[in-house]
């Protein structure tokens, strides 16, 4: 088949393609939902803060406008990597306070919305008790019980009322059998310590807030019930050290590599006399009569 | 429309490039369909060399069409696909499986890029084009395998991510939350892929829409080749 043809042809005018694309760029693509600030607090806030009810993974608000100026907190919540990365002081100490958990960028977060959120978050700082208090959450002692049935959870063996993933989709603990768990996201062997123990974690999973367990858990939410197995599971794990060898990933890669070579011995097998007989045989045999002739 | 700031990026990779890619994917075929249907092929090279050929050809075909069937069904029952999961051994098998498809893919590639290399008939009918499908096809494949070892499963995640970023593109509401946290090396995958399908209707790759099917089921044919004879005529 002739080659040039393809580099050569004109396959598609340019002016058209151009308002093909001018047509696209009409239509808005992205859509911004405008939503009443308590709940847009209630999904994007309660995870990690309270208003009133002391600090969970990030700082209790109340009264936070006075503590900071609005224009640097509005700064602040649209792009809060950007401003730590600027190497302003209060935000690493915020970052600090937090035992170096970031606050996520929220997508959609715009100056207009932060001011209402933080217009919110003033008038529920004047109530003697804000309904953002804190989440209501079990405090029994965990058992063994707890631990088998949180493991089940992370693995999937139990599946999650609501219909989420389990957490070893994207997440590993260390010493898991098999090949392990998922390498997505952050290794979970020492969460509870990293996010400051039992309440603040338990808290965190009634709502995540970081942007992809956030996609994926609103539609589909932990239930309050699995909360606390799985923070039973994640304190029976702050044991094992997450740094030690395992070969699960290197057991992957292997199993991977001989798959590969069996099926390419099997494609020898299936078709290794493939054109042998007809048509190979067939050209040699013209080209000796060719050279007889 | 596109807002400016932190996520600006990640609307033109996410959002402007997949609605481009698939507009330009379609508008372009059915054009060079309409107006040069000769050139609609694979270009095959195999009759000027078909030892080295069949160990680039069958594996890299027999693994790309298993690993891009795995996207299709992971994006069209999503749920399905969790629910086999959810039991480890089942998880890792199908992740097992998916990998030794990806390796035999880039084993494939790696023979089919060798022989365009070293084979002087095939090399004089290689074009830029080709390269640019070689090319691509090393950083989609690349990217793939990181991906399936060292951001792991991504047949769970993608049934609960990416099938809902794709759908929301299908459903013309763009929600990018999904991917925007990724690790690079996905959002690399993603966006290469975006490229390929723009791509793809000014290359060979278009015989992937007139793959001929029916050869499945045909009776067998015997092509019988006598141009040495034709001298003598």
């Amino acid at each position: 088949m002739p080659q040039h043809l393809i580099e050569r042809s004109n396959v598609f005018p340019k002016n058209k393609l151009l308002a093909g694309m001018i047509v696209f760029l009409l239509v808005p693509p992205m859509q911004l939902v405008a939503q009443d600030p308590a709940t847009d607090y209630r999904q994007n806030c309660m995870s990690c803060h309270t208003i009133g009810g002391g600090r969970l993974t990030g700082p209790d608000l109340k009264d936070v406008t006075k503590r900071k100026d609005g224009t640097w907190l509005a700064k602040f919540l649209v792009d809060p990597k950007a401003v730590i990365d600027s190497g302003d002081p209060y935000a690493r100490q915020l970052v600090e306070e937090s035992r170096g958990v970031i606050m996520p960028t929220l997508p959609g977060m715009t100056p207009q919305r932060a001011q209402s959120l933080l217009d919110l978050i003033d008038a529920e700082s004047k109530l003697e008790k804000s309904q953002f208090q804190g989440v209501k959450l079990s405090e029994r002692p965990f058992t063994p019980e707890d631990i088998v049935v949180g493991q089940r959870l992370f693995v999937g063996t139990a599946k999650l009322k609501n219909g989420g993933p389990a957490c070893n989709s994207c997440h590993n603990v260390h010493g898991l059998s098999g090949f392990g768990g998922g390498g997505l996201a952050p290794d979970l062997t020492t969460v509870m310590e990293r996010y400051g123990g039992r309440k603040t974690l338990s808290t965190w999973l009634t709502a995540p807030a970081t942007p992809t367990m956030q996609s994926v858990f609103k539609p589909h939410p932990l239930d309050p019930e699995e909360v606390l197995p799985l923070v039973a599971y994640f304190q029976s794990t702050l044991q094992r050290n997450p740094e030690d060898p395992s070969t699960a990933r290197l057991n992957f890669v292997l199993v991977g590599l001989a798959g590969a070579l069996l099926v390419l011995a099997l494609f020898d097998l299936i078709w290794n006399n493939r054109l042998k007989s007809v048509r190979r045989a067939l050209v040699r045999e013209k080209r000796l009569e060719a050279v007889h002739e | 429309m596109i807002s400016t700031g932190p996520f600006f990026l990640d609307q033109i990779f996410f959002i402007v490039f997949p609605y481009v890619a698939v507009i330009i994917f379609l508008l372009v075929s059915i054009r060079r369909y309409r107006t040069e249907a000769f050139t609609f092929s694979s270009l095959s090279s195999q009759f000027l060399e078909n030892k080295q050929h069949f160990w680039g050809l069958v594996p890299f075909h027999f693994g790309i069409i298993t690993i891009l069937l795995g996207h299709v069904i992971a994006f069209l029952f999503p749920r399905e696909v969790l629910a086999w999961n959810s039991v480890p051994l089942r998880l890792y098998i199908l992740e097992a499986s998916a990998f030794i498809a990806a390796l035999l893919t880039l084993i494939g590639l790696g023979a089919l890029i060798f022989r365009r290399v070293t084979d002087p008939k095939v090399k004089k009918v290689t074009s830029w084009a080709d390269w640019v499908v070689f090319a691509s096809f090393v950083v989609q494949i690349l990217s793939g395998i990181y991906v399936a070892i060292f951001h792991s499963w991504g047949s769970s995640w993608f049934a609960s991510l990416a099938a809902p970023y794709l759908w929301s593109l299908v459903t013309l509401s763009p929600d990018i939350t999904y991917v925007t946290a990724m690790p690079w090396m996905v959002k690399l995958h993603i966006v290469s892929a975006w490229l390929m399908i723009a791509f793809a209707p000014f290359t060979r790759l278009v015989h992937i829409l007139v793959a001929p099917n029916p050869y499945f089921w045909r009776k067998p044919q015997v092509v019988r080749w006598y141009s040495l004879l034709r001298n003598r005529v």
